[in-house]
């Protein structure tokens, strides 16, 4: 796995609008929204319903875009990219945990976390490779060959970031990636969380309600009313 | 294999495994299909089957000369003068010659005559057809299954294969025809041809028994090649004034065939089409509701970088695929229901003409084509919904 560079600033939104129409009237969701987020870094973003987490975290995966202003991931502009284009670069710089896992029921633990590998140009046995590798990471090596369905939620969810984090992309995004486990198996997940991105230099944005998820992360964010509010540091 | 390719596999194979959790639609569209291939195959069956045993008892060596200003044997006549001045001619006409120099030819007649099956009270209408002694020998591909041929003046028949199974006529039994008893002496075989759904005895006792001496509806001759029909055509020309066509007995068969196969057609694909219209609705909403059950698996696939193309593909193959099975059932079914399958309908001579449905290969490919058809046009609207659907909206409605 690749370390990533600690210095850069790697993610950067400077200006964001977003707006939605909502049953013919324009509902603001942010308006010039500021950040920056160094390469490395694990941000918790926090905030009550409604607050536009979630639109956030769609942006920096490219699967909505601003009405306005400049978001720059890495050297690509994902607000000046059109579909085929931002699928590319989703598929090449980004990893993403669901907070349901959105495992293929149907394909078992490794074909779910070969999915990304299929849009790269490896041969099978490559693709075998970095699919046991990953499995081992998260300690489910002998878990390769089962259906999702059989698995407990916490194990899902590490099927989850061993798919994200398959094609080693340098961006790991999380939503809610403890929002449907137990206590014990989030700590498990967010543990694996922060040994990736100390670890392996992953960079983590982190959509969470849960304050102690948070606090595995480097820094909180809170966001309400489209604007961030208050920044907590890591002690 | 590439990586469009690839992502498509692996998409197609989640739809088809995910099926289970739509079965009783995704089972609807394919019975629907495969109801409209079997009914499509039924009727083109029928059409080839009726096209085969009318085509077939055509030889292109035969030629059957008519008169009476009609192309039908119902209706034709030939005068005995035009008959005795062909027999008298000895120059090349185009018509074969045996040893001592006499025509291969056949005077024949056809009379429509009502026959009670065995065990039954409804009588059917069959056709008699009173010939010579050589009528039998000048038809290709046709020979004695069984007892022999009609004697001259005696009142003896032979009835084709198909007639004797289907009414239980067997050489050695009586049966009326008309007004008097006659006797069959034997059966003939003609490779399934029309030539099975008649009954054959000598010309002159039907013309006796039916009061019909002397008269003759058409000749039989056999050409001394194919394309000896012109020089018959122009000798028959030059030799009367009465209006005498001369047709090659394929040509004649041909349009028989065509016209009763056209009308079967023209029932068989209106209806067909027309279902064929309400399974393609039903296809799109089968695929609808798929893309609709596979909507956060589509979302999050296309999360991680797939293509719009892959989930299109995807889900236009699922179509084409569950089309294709229905069409495998419906030819499996049409073959196994209608293949050889006997049925009968009023032939060229106003009287039953029995033949046998054939699911040939061409019917399969038709009918087959046609399902297809189905689950490309029903699964292409859905195709296009898949590629449509909004990630973020989509992502959210927890699968």
């Amino acid at each position: 796995m690749t370390t990533a560079n600690h210095l850069e600033p790697y993610i950067q939104l400077s200006g964001i609008s977003k707006a939605y129409a909502i049953g013919g009237e324009t509902v603001p969701i942010f308006s010039s929204l500021d950040l920056k987020i160094p390469s490395g870094d694990f941000v918790a973003i926090m905030g009550p319903s409604g607050s536009g987490k979630s639109t956030l975290l769609n942006m920096l995966a490219g699967i909505d875009r601003p009405d306005a202003g400049c978001l720059r991931i890495g050297s690509s502009r994902l607000d000046q990219m059109g579909e085929a284009a931002r699928a590319s670069w989703r598929a090449h710089c980004m990893g993403i945990v669901f907070q349901f896992y959105n495992l293929l029921p149907m394909l078992t633990v490794a074909e779910n976390v070969e999915l990304p590998l299929l849009l790269k140009s490896l041969s099978a046995r490559d693709r075998r490779g970095r699919v046991e590798k990953v499995l081992e990471l998260v300690g489910l090596a002998d878990r390769a060959r089962q259906y999702p369905v059989s698995m407990s939620g916490g194990q899902q969810q590490r099927v989850g970031i061993a798919r994200a984090i398959v094609a080693d992309p340098a961006l790991l995004l999380c939503d809610e990636p403890t929002g449907d486990l137990d206590r014990k198996s989030a700590d498990e997940v967010l543990a694996m969380l922060r040994m990736l991105n100390r670890e392996f230099g992953k960079t983590i944005v982190m959509v969470t309600h849960d304050p102690q998820a948070a606090l595995h992360a480097n820094r909180t964010l809170h966001l309400d009313k489209g604007a961030f509010i208050e920044e907590r540091r890591a002690a | 294999m590439s990586s469009i390719l690839r992502q498509t596999f692996v998409m197609t194979r989640a739809n088809i495994f995910s099926l289970p959790r739509r079965l009783s639609i995704s089972l609807s569209m394919v019975l629907s299909v495969a109801l409209v291939v079997c009914v499509l195959a039924g009727f083109l069956a029928m059409a080839k089957g009726f096209e085969t045993a009318l085509q077939s008892a055509g030889s292109p060596s035969v030629s059957v000369v008519l008169g009476g200003g009609t192309n039908q044997e119902t209706g034709s006549d030939i005068p005995a003068s035009v008959i005795r001045t062909l027999q008298a001619m000895t120059g090349d006409i185009g018509v074969k010659r045996v040893g001592d120099g006499a025509l291969v030819l056949s005077r024949e007649m056809v009379v429509t005559v009502e026959v009670k099956p065995v065990g039954t009270d409804a009588g059917r209408t069959l056709a008699l057809r009173g010939m010579d002694a050589a009528g039998a020998a000048i038809r290709d591909h046709v020979s004695l299954s069984d007892g022999r041929l009609f004697a001259p003046g005696a009142r003896e028949i032979v009835v084709g294969d198909r007639l004797g199974r289907e009414f239980g006529l067997r050489t050695g039994d009586s049966v009326r025809l008309g007004t008097v008893d006659w006797r069959v002496v034997g059966t003939f075989s003609a490779q399934g041809s029309a030539f099975e759904s008649e009954i054959w005895a000598d010309l002159d006792t039907v013309g006796a028994a039916f009061d019909r001496q002397g008269q003759v509806q058409s000749l039989r001759m056999r050409l001394a090649e194919p394309a000896a029909l012109a020089v018959l055509t122009r000798e028959l020309a030059a030799i009367t004034t009465t209006p005498l066509i001369a047709v090659s007995e394929a040509d004649l068969y041909a349009a028989q065939s065509e016209r009763t196969a056209s009308l079967i057609r023209l029932f068989g694909w209106p209806l067909s089409l027309l279902m064929a219209i309400g399974a393609t609705a039903g296809a799109l909403n089968t695929m609808m509701n798929s893309v609709s059950d596979r909507t956060v698996e589509i979302a999050t696939v296309r999360t991680l970088g797939f293509s719009r193309l892959s989930a299109s593909a995807a889900t236009w193959i699922e179509a084409v695929l569950l089309a294709a099975v229905g069409v495998l059932l419906g030819l499996a079914l049409s073959w196994l229901a209608f293949n050889g399958w006997q049925a009968s309908t009023i032939g060229g001579n106003n009287a039953r003409m029995a033949f046998q449905l054939a699911v040939t290969g061409d019917v399969m490919l038709r009918a087959g084509l046609l399902g297809l058809a189905i689950g490309v046009v029903g699964g292409a609207l859905p195709a296009i919904a898949a590629t449509r659907l909004p990630l973020a909206t989509a992502l959210r409605s927890r699968g």
